[in-house]
C-alpha cells in the first residue's frame, strides 16, 4: 500500500518536477531570511549572520540533489539528458556506431524473425477451446513397427465405452470427393467427420449451424464447408447456407460454413460431411481419433488407462492381432512433431548463437572504446559524478545504441518474416501464421535490450572498477588500455570462435546430409515426367469398365504430341504400408513369412515412363490377358528378401497365407528400388501386378513422360485428353514429378540454408570480432613494436608475434567449440542422415576453415605493425 | 525505494518532526529545526538542510501536510502540520521506541550486575 502510494507520489512528483523545484527554491530562501534575521538579533553583523545560517543549513546543492532524490525517480528525470548525450556521443563517432548498429540489427532482427517463427509454430495455442486437453490417440503394434497407426471406428466405440479419461472421442478422415458442377467433374478434399467433432474442439461455424446427432443417425446429406469454398464457390454469400452441392453424385445440402483456417491435424478440407459412429463390425482401420480429456486427467495417466483398455480389447481380437496398443499424444505435439519442433529449436539457438556473437563483436568494439575514453570518465569523476553515475551514462550509451539497432532489427526481420512466408516450406505446419504481432515484437524488444544491456555491461563494469581518479600522465597514451579490459576482449574473441564453430560444425552436418538426400537415386528418372491424379466417376462400378477407361485414357495421353509415354500406377508414393503373410515358392518348398511390401497395380509402360531399369526378365506386355496366367514384376529388394542368392524369375508367390485360395503369381521382371516412402527411407520390398489382371482401384496415378524440360506445358492438352474420354473423370494434383520430391526436400533445404546463413554470418562476425582486437592491439602497441624492431626484432618476428597472439585465442576457441558441437550435434542427430553426428570431415573442414579465417583475419593488421616505422614510433609520444 | 542508510536517518530525524509538531501545532521548517536542535540541547548536530527531504518523505507519507503561509516575520514560509495518520503513526512509534529502549536498558542494567 505504501509503496505503491509512495510511487504515485513520485509519479506526481515527475510531472511537476519544475514547480516543486521553485517550491523548494523558496523554502529554502526563506529558511536562510529567517534563520539570518535571528543571528542579526542575537548580535552578529548582517554579513556574519548570513555566513553562519548558511553554515547551520549545510550545503545548499547537496540538499536540493537529496530533496530531488526523494521527490521522484532521479534517473528518469536525468533519462532524457542521458539519451541526449548518448546520441551526440555516438554521432560523434560515425564508424563505431554504423559497425555496432549493424552488427547489432542484423542479429536482432534474424532473432526476432526467427522467434515470430518459433511463435507461430510452438508457442501459440492451437485454435481450439482449452487445446491442452486435446490428444490423437493412435493404434499402435510393436510387432508390426506399427506407430501412429489409424483406427477402426469399431476399436473407437470399444475405447470410448471402456474409459474414463476422456470427456470424449470423435474421428475423422479425409476423403476424395467428387463435386459435379456445371463445367463437369472436379476432385476436392472432402472430410468425413464424426458429428461430435466440432463439439469437441469447441469451435462453431461462423454461419448456418452444426449437424445434430439425430440428423446423422437418419443419414441425411449434410455438409459443412470451408471459408475458402465459402468465399471462392459463394463470394461469401449468405444464399451459400441452404443450397446443394452435387459429391460423389449425390445432392449434399449446405448447413453451415466453417471459421477460416480452421483445420483439424492434417486435415484441412473443403467439404465436411457427418459419418454414424455406429459400427457393428471392424471394418477399416483408416480414422484419425481425437479426444478430449476430462479436466483434471493428465496425459500419462490417460496413457495408463488406454493401455490397460486395448489389453481387454486385444482379447476380442483374432489371435494375430493381439498385440496392439492405443498411444495417446497431446494434439499439439503431433501437429507439430519432434523432428520440426527439434530443427526450430535448433535453428532458434543458433540464431541466439548469432545474437551472443554479435553482442560479444559490440562489446569488444565499446570496451576499446571506453580504455579510449577513460580520460572523459576521470574528467566526469572529477566533476562530481560517482561511479554509479557514469555507469548508468554508459549503459543508456548501449541501450540507445540496442534501440537504433532494434528499430533497424525490427524492420529487418519484417522482410524476413515475408521471405520466410514465401519460400519456408509447407512440410512445417503453421508456417502460415507466422506475423509480426505483439508479442513478437515484444520478443524484439526484449531481445534488443537484452542486447543493450550485454553490450554495455563489460565496459561499463571495468569502468567501475577503474580508478577514476584523473590519471596523470597515464591518461596520455597508456600502454594497451586496462589489463580486466583486455583480458575480457580475449575472452569474447574466444567465445565467439567457440560459438561460430558449433554453429558451423552443425551447418556442416546439415549440409552433407542434405548433399546426401540431393544425391540419393530415387530408383526413378522424375525430369520431364507430369503426375496427374485421376478418379474414375462413381458411375464406373465395375472393375472392367475401369481398365477398359485406363486403357483408354492411356492411349489418348500417349497421341498427344510431345509425349514420349505414359504409365499408370495405383498410387507412387503411399505411407508405411502394414506387414503382411506373403507366400513364396523356393527350391526347399513354400515358406510364409510376415513382412512390409507395398503391391500395386500399374500399366504396361508404367516403369518405361518412370525410368526405373529393368534388372531381368520383361515388362508387362499386351499379352498379360486377364485371362492368361497371373504374372508379376518384383523389385530387387523382394528378391534380395525372398529368394536370397536365386534367380526370382519363373518363381511363384500368393499374397496371405499358403491356403488363402488367392492366385499364384509368377515372377516375370526384377526392377531395381525405388524409393517412394521418402527419400531418406530405403526402398521396402515391392511387387507390382497388372492391371489388366487385377481389379484396379479408382484413383490412379497417371505419369506423362514428355519431350520437354517443363512438363507442365503439356498439362492443358492432357487434362483435354482425359476428358475427351470421360467428361466426368476428376483431374487433380497436376505437378511436375521433380516438384513432389522437391517438396520432400524442401523441409531440409530450409532448415539446412537457414542454419548455413546464420554460421557463416557468425564466422564473418567472429572473424571481424578478431580483426578488430588484432588491429587494435596494434595500433596501441605502436610504441612497443618500435621498440622491439629498434633493439633488433625482425619484421618476420613482428608478423609472427601479432599473428601469434590472435591465433592462439582463435584455436583456444576452436577446441572450446569443438567440444560442445559434439556434444551439441548428438542431441540433434536425429536430424542428420547419411552422415554421422561426429563426422571427421565436416569437422576438420571446419576448424580448418576457422583456422584460415582466423589467420586472413589477423594477417592484415599484423602486417601494418610489420610496416612500423622504429624511428617515427619512438619519436611520437 | 529500498530502505538505505540514510532511511534509517530520516526515520529518528522523522519522529522527531512529528513530535515537535504535535507538541507545537503546525510550524515551518526553519521553526521546526530550531526546535529540534533546542530540545536536543543542541547535542545533535543537525544540518539543517537535511530536514526538508525528510519533510517531503514524511509528506508523501501522508503524515504531515504543508500549505504556503506567513512567518511571524512576515515571510512566505511552507507551514507543515501533523495529519491524523501522522497522529496514529507518532504514537505507534513512540510505543516502539520505548519498547524498545526499555528492553535496552534491561540489558545494560544486567551487564552492570555481572561487573
Amino acid at each position: 500500500m505504501t509503496r505503491l502510494r509512495i510511487f504515485l507520489v513520485r509519479l506526481w512528483g515527475l510531472v511537476r518536477s519544475r514547480q516543486m523545484d521553485r517550491e523548494i527554491d523558496d523554502e529554502i530562501a526563506s529558511h536562510l531570511a529567517e534563520a539570518t534575521e535571528e543571528y542579526v538579533q542575537q548580535g552578529l553583523s548582517p554579513e556574519e549572520a548570513r555566513l553562519a545560517a548558511q553554515r547551520s543549513f549545510g550545503g545548499v546543492p547537496q540538499t536540493k540533489e537529496v530533496y530531488r532524490q526523494v521527490r521522484s525517480f532521479l534517473w528518469l528525470e536525468e533519462l532524457p539528458r542521458d539519451v541526449r548525450y548518448a546520441l551526440r556521443t555516438l554521432r560523434k563517432s560515425p564508424a563505431f556506431t554504423a559497425t555496432a548498429a549493424a552488427t547489432l540489427a542484423l542479429a536482432i532482427g534474424a532473432n526476432t524473425a526467427m522467434f515470430s517463427v518459433l511463435n507461430a509454430v510452438l508457442l501459440q495455442p492451437l485454435p481450439y477451446q482449452s487445446p491442452e486437453q486435446l490428444a490423437m490417440l493412435w493404434t499402435e503394434d510393436p510387432t508390426q513397427n506399427l506407430r501412429d497407426g489409424r483406427s477402426a471406428l469399431w476399436d473407437v466405440e470399444q475405447w470410448q465405452h471402456q474409459s474414463q479419461s476422456f470427456a470424449d472421442m470423435a474421428t475423422f478422415d479425409s476423403v476424395t470427393t467428387t463435386l459435379t458442377g456445371a463445367e463437369g467433374a472436379e476432385q476436392i478434399v472432402g472430410a468425413s467427420i464424426s458429428p461430435n467433432l466440432l463439439w469437441l474442439l469447441g469451435v462453431q461455424p461462423v454461419r448456418g449451424r452444426n449437424f445434430s446427432r439425430e440428423e446423422t443417425e437418419e443419414q441425411k446429406r449434410l455438409v459443412l464447408i470451408s471459408h475458402r469454398f465459402w468465399q471462392v464457390r459463394f463470394g461469401g454469400s449468405n444464399d451459400a447456407i441452404g443450397a446443394t452441392l452435387v459429391l460423389n453424385g449425390l445432392p449434399s445440402r449446405i448447413i453451415g460454413i466453417l471459421p477460416a483456417d480452421f483445420r483439424i491435424a492434417p486435415l484441412d478440407a473443403d467439404v465436411w460431411e457427418p459419418h454414424t459412429t455406429h459400427r457393428n463390425v471392424r471394418a477399416a482401420e483408416t480414422w484419425f481419433v481425437v479426444g478430449r480429456l476430462r479436466p483434471t486427467v493428465t496425459f500419462d495417466q490417460a496413457q495408463a488407462e488406454m493401455s490397460a483398455v486395448a489389453r481387454r480389447v486385444n482379447d476380442q481380437l483374432p489371435a494375430a492381432e493381439r498385440s496392439r496398443g492405443i498411444s495417446v499424444v497431446p494434439l499439439n505435439l503431433y501437429v507439430v512433431g519432434p523432428q520440426s519442433r527439434l530443427a526450430l529449436w535448433t535453428l532458434g539457438g543458433a540464431v541466439f548463437c548469432v545474437l551472443l556473437i554479435a553482442a560479444a563483436n559490440v562489446t569488444s568494439l565499446s570496451l576499446a572504446r571506453s580504455t579510449a575514453r577513460a580520460r572523459e570518465m576521470a574528467v566526469r569523476a572529477a566533476l562530481g559524478a560517482n561511479a554509479g553515475r557514469i555507469v548508468r551514462q554508459l549503459l543508456t550509451e548501449s541501450v540507445v545504441l540496442a534501440a537504433i539497432s532494434g528499430l533497424t532489427g525490427t524492420l529487418l526481420a519484417f522482410g524476413g518474416i515475408r521471405l520466410i512466408r514465401a519460400f519456408g516450406p509447407a512440410s512445417v505446419p503453421r508456417l502460415n501464421d507466422v506475423s509480426l504481432d505483439l508479442r513478437v515484437l515484444a520478443g524484439a524488444v526484449a531481445i534488443s535490450l537484452v542486447a543493450g544491456i550485454l553490450v554495455g555491461l563489460a565496459p561499463a563494469m571495468t569502468t567501475m572498477r577503474r580508478d577514476l581518479r584523473p590519471s596523470g600522465e597515464e591518461g596520455g597514451r597508456s600502454v594497451s588500455g586496462g589489463t580486466v579490459s583486455r583480458r575480457i576482449r580475449r575472452a569474447l574473441v574466444v567465445a565467439e570462435f567457440a560459438l561460430a564453430i558449433v554453429l558451423l560444425v552443425g551447418a556442416g552436418l546439415l549440409v552433407r546430409s542434405w548433399w546426401y538426400v540431393n544425391n540419393i537415386d530415387p530408383g526413378f528418372k522424375p525430369d520431364r515426367v507430369l503426375v496427374m491424379e485421376v478418379t474414375a466417376p462413381p458411375t464406373f462400378s465395375g472393375p472392367a469398365q475401369r481398365t477398359d477407361l485406363y486403357d483408354r485414357v492411356l492411349e489418348q495421353a500417349q497421341a498427344v504430341p510431345g509425349v514420349e509415354s505414359a504409365g499408370i500406377i495405383d498410387d507412387l508414393f503411399t505411407a508405411n504400408p502394414r506387414e503382411q503373410v506373403l507366400t513364396v515358392e523356393r527350391d526347399e518348398g513354400t515358406v510364409s513369412e510376415r513382412l512390409r511390401f507395398t503391391r500395386d497395380e500399374i500399366s504396361a509402360d508404367f516403369f518405361k515412363t518412370v525410368g526405373t531399369p529393368l534388372l531381368g526378365g520383361r515388362f508387362f506386355s499386351i499379352g498379360d490377358r486377364p485371362e492368361a496366367p497371373r504374372v508379376a514384376i518384383i523389385n530387387d529388394a523382394l528378391a534380395r528378401r525372398s529368394w536370397p542368392g536365386h534367380d526370382p524369375l519363373g518363381r511363384r508367390f500368393t499374397l496371405g497365407p499358403r491356403d488363402s485360395g488367392g492366385p499364384w503369381y509368377t515372377v516375370v521382371g526384377v526392377v531395381g528400388d525405388m524409393r517412394r516412402q521418402g527419400l531418406e527411407r530405403e526402398a521396402l520390398p515391392q511387387i507390382f501386378v497388372s492391371l489388366a489382371q487385377n481389379p484396379p482401384s479408382r484413383n490412379v496415378d497417371l505419369f506423362i513422360r514428355t519431350s520437354s524440360a517443363d512438363p507442365l506445358t503439356k498439362a492443358a492438352a492432357l487434362r483435354t485428353a482425359v476428358r475427351r474420354v470421360e467428361k466426368n473423370a476428376a483431374i487433380y494434383g497436376v505437378a511436375p514429378l521433380e516438384q513432389q520430391l522437391g517438396a520432400y526436400l524442401a523441409q531440409r533445404r530450409f532448415q539446412t540454408s537457414l542454419l548455413t546463413g546464420f554460421s557463416l554470418v557468425a564466422l564473418m562476425m567472429a572473424a571481424v570480432g578478431i580483426y578488430g582486437l588484432v588491429q587494435y592491439s596494434v595500433a596501441t602497441r605502436t610504441q612497443e613494436i618500435g621498440l622491439r624492431m629498434a633493439i633488433g626484432a625482425q619484421r618476420r618476428d613482428i608478423l609472427r608475434m601479432m599473428i601469434g597472439e590472435g591465433l592462439t585465442l582463435s584455436l583456444i576457441g576452436v577446441a572450446l567449440g569443438l567440444v560442445g558441437a559434439s556434444w551439441l550435434g548428438r542431441a540433434g542427430s536425429s536430424l542428420l542422415v547419411g552422415v554421422t553426428a561426429s563426422d571427421r570431415l565436416t569437422f576438420t573442414t571446419v576448424s580448418l576453415l576457422l583456422t584460415a579465417v582466423a589467420t586472413a583475419a589477423c594477417y592484415f593488421p599484423a602486417r601494418r605493425a610489420m610496416r612500423v616505422d622504429p624511428i617515427l614510433a619512438l619519436r611520437v609520444t | 525505494m529500498t530502505p538505505d542508510k540514510s532511511d534509517v536517518l530520516y526515520g529518528t530525524l522523522g519522529l522527531m518532526v512529528i513530535k515537535t509538531l504535535e507538541a507545537l501545532g503546525p510550524l515551518h521548517g526553519y521553526r521546526i529545526a530550531r526546535r529540534i536542535e533546542q530540545i536536543s540541547g543542541n547535542q545533535l548536530a543537525l544540518n539543517q538542510g537535511t530536514l526538508y527531504p525528510a519533510l517531503l518523505k514524511l509528506e508523501q507519507m501522508g503524515w504531515i501536510s504543508s500549505k504556503w503561509g506567513t512567518s511571524e516575520s512576515g515571510r512566505r514560509v511552507k507551514i507543515y502540520a501533523l495529519t491524523r495518520a501522522g497522529r496514529k503513526q507518532l504514537h505507534n512509534e513512540e510505543a516502539q521506541w520505548q519498547r524498545a529502549a526499555s528492553i535496552v536498558e534491561r540489558f545494560l542494567k544486567i551487564s552492570e550486575g555481572r561487573s
